[in-house]
């Protein structure tokens, strides 16, 4: 298809309908409304079903219900209606249920701004509901790779029936770019026997029940070997990193989302002052990149490294665990929203090398 | 008697673009103001452009808070001082779509006072925005619109663009369907609005190919001051 101009929410929307999603559940807030705006238009046109709730709470437990039926589903949010929907995504995850959650993440804590931000990394990442599960983190930097993503986002969500954030900010959902969709009208969905798609007395089906109850330890343990089995082939097979100009390099940015697209203009104006600077960029947050991360740090050119964030410094952490202490990482940013330009970013580095 | 310019169409359609270049050029002539009328959408407002807008000369009406980074959006009362008799011009920047095109209702009652020939309702459309892109969608939202805002589109402006990546063959598709659309409403196109290298570009192919003068109306050149580049975005935030 030719491209269009799209603000990054409709291009996730569309991107989403595309992957064959049909189902979509939410709340407003900012800045993630033009999502189910635009699939409060486009659903029912393609005969799927869109649905404002009562709460954040609400929509995802529709999105719970809708996906332990086989259903395609989403739901957005911005980062308060993302806390708002914990329970419910721990809910999903032990009950082992497919989704697609997406976060457009603005400042926090509490209700904080509606500007780009990245505070909910450690939210995302490492947690969020209570227990010990997983979601699968995709962390786009441009509007198009939002879009490539969402059929993928889909597709992982299905083969480990496990919730799948896309954690995008302020900018990626309001900006508009240029982009190209990838029509798909037909989209074939997995098969999914476990579904909750009713009941066949004659015994040739058996019933499907979605749950995320274990009272038995034994059955609770049960549940855990299976989740950490399939959390170690998506480590495994579905990790995704970006790694630009780090070969034989310096100095070695880590950064994502946007951060991540003034990192490489950083990295241009180094070259031009003449120290060669790289950029890692993970795309999955989980499962994290630790070994290309560690990689990288490996090369004998390589001096330190600085992660940049807009937020206190939380993947900073999982950076220092990546490079387990073989070279040392600052750690430059803001939270409140600030994001550093690409100046900034390539004066600390040169920062670093006089020090 | 003031000119009254309203400027309607799609989200996104580049409303809010138009509205300041005219409003601009507009103030070299006579006083001229630019009410920001946009209940809808927090990011992207004409008065995030009071820099470039006070210096030309156009006195901006925006709505209490609209720069504050909050989300109550609400109507300054000031917009009724723009129907006192005066001379120059009024321009509206409007919410998008029916949904933005709503806060125009209240202004029935002065709208309907001023003569037809002083009242210019613009239809901005971009057939790069997926939800005008076709005739269709277009034509639903303009009727959409002119139920809402209790006002007659009197003309169409064809604004196909690409943003940064604009060229001549997006006019040109921007031409056809304006073109469709003006034979399906009556209402004239009123012009064709791009960069002045698109705009040549365009008329080059317009004469070459003998597009018909009646569906491109007038040119009317635009200097990019809305629509934010990824630099822009870093400089200056959402």
């Amino acid at each position: 298809m030719a491209k269009k101009l799209m603000k990054g929410c409709e291009a996730i929307a569309e991107a989403a309908i595309q992957a064959g999603c049909r189902y979509f559940f939410g709340y407003p807030i900012t800045p993630q409304n033009d999502i189910p705006e635009y699939m409060s238009l486009r659903l029912p046109q393609v005969g799927g079903c869109f649905l404002q709730a009562e709460s954040e709470v609400a929509a995802i437990n529709m999105v719970y219900g809708a996906g332990g039926a086989g259903a395609r589903v989403m739901t957005s949010s911005s980062s308060p209606g993302i806390s708002l929907k914990q329970e419910g995504i721990s809910t999903i995850a032990g009950a082992e249920v497919p989704c697609v959650i997406v976060n457009m993440m603005r400042g926090g804590p509490g209700l904080g701004n509606i500007q780009a931000s990245q505070g909910d990394y450690f939210q995302a990442v490492k947690g969020g509901g209570h227990g010990d599960y997983r979601c699968v983190v995709y962390a786009p930097s441009s509007i198009q790779e939002t879009v490539d993503l969402m059929p993928k986002a889909f597709d992982t969500a299905d083969n480990y029936r496990i919730p799948v954030i896309i954690l995008a900010d302020g900018l990626i959902g309001q900006m508009m770019e240029p982009v190209e969709l990838h029509m798909n009208p037909n989209p074939v969905l997995p098969e999914k026997p476990w579904a909750a798609q009713g009941w066949d007395p004659k015994g040739t089906r058996p019933r499907a029940v979605i749950n995320s109850l274990y009272i038995e330890t034994e059955d609770l343990d049960g549940l855990m070997t299976r989740l950490n089995a399939r959390y170690d082939v998506i480590r495994e097979k579905e990790v995704m990193v970006e790694k630009y100009h780090t070969e034989g390099a310096e100095y070695i940015l880590c950064a994502y989302g946007t951060v991540a697209r003034v990192c490489k203009a950083a990295v241009r104006i180094l070259e031009e002052n003449g120290v060669k600077a790289g950029l890692v960029r993970p795309i999955t947050l989980w499962p994290f990149p630790t070994k290309a991360v560690r990689e990288v740090f490996e090369q004998e050119s390589v001096k330190a490294g600085l992660t940049v964030e807009i937020s206190n410094g939380q993947m900073v952490e999982d950076i220092r665990l990546a490079v387990n202490g073989i070279r040392p990482v600052e750690y430059m940013g803001k939270g409140g929203s600030v994001i550093p330009s690409a100046e900034d970013i390539a004066e600390r580095i040169l920062n670093m090398r006089r020090a | 008697m003031k000119d009254y310019w309203v400027l309607l169409g799609s989200f996104g359609s580049g409303k809010s673009e138009l509205a300041l270049n005219m409003a601009i050029h507009a103030a070299k002539s006579g006083p001229c103001t630019l009410v920001d009328l946009d209940v809808i959408n927090p990011y992207f407002r004409t008065s995030e452009r009071a820099d470039v807008l006070e210096p030309a000369g156009v006195e901006l009406i925006m709505p209490p808070f609209a720069l504050d980074k909050i989300e109550i959006l609400s109507l300054s009362a000031r917009v009724y001082s723009v129907f006192t008799p005066g001379e120059g011009s009024v321009f509206f920047d409007v919410g998008g779509d029916h949904i933005g095109s709503v806060a125009l209702g209240q202004y029935k009652p002065h709208f309907q006072n001023i003569p037809k020939e002083k009242l210019h309702v613009l239809f901005i459309l971009n057939p790069l925005r997926p939800t005008a892109a076709d005739l269709d969608s277009a034509y639903a939202t303009i009727e959409k619109i002119q139920l809402v805002s209790r006002l007659s589109v009197t003309g169409i402006v064809n604004n196909g663009n690409l943003a940064g990546e604009t060229d001549h063959t997006h006019l040109v598709e921007g031409y056809e369907l304006s073109k469709a659309l003006s034979e399906k409403t009556g209402i004239p196109v009123w012009g064709t609005c791009g960069t002045q290298r698109v705009l040549d570009a365009f008329d080059a192919y317009a004469k070459e190919h003998g597009l018909d003068p009646t569906y491109i109306g007038q040119y009317q050149p635009i200097e990019v001051l809305m629509h934010r580049s990824w630099d822009k975005f870093l400089s200056e935030g959402l």
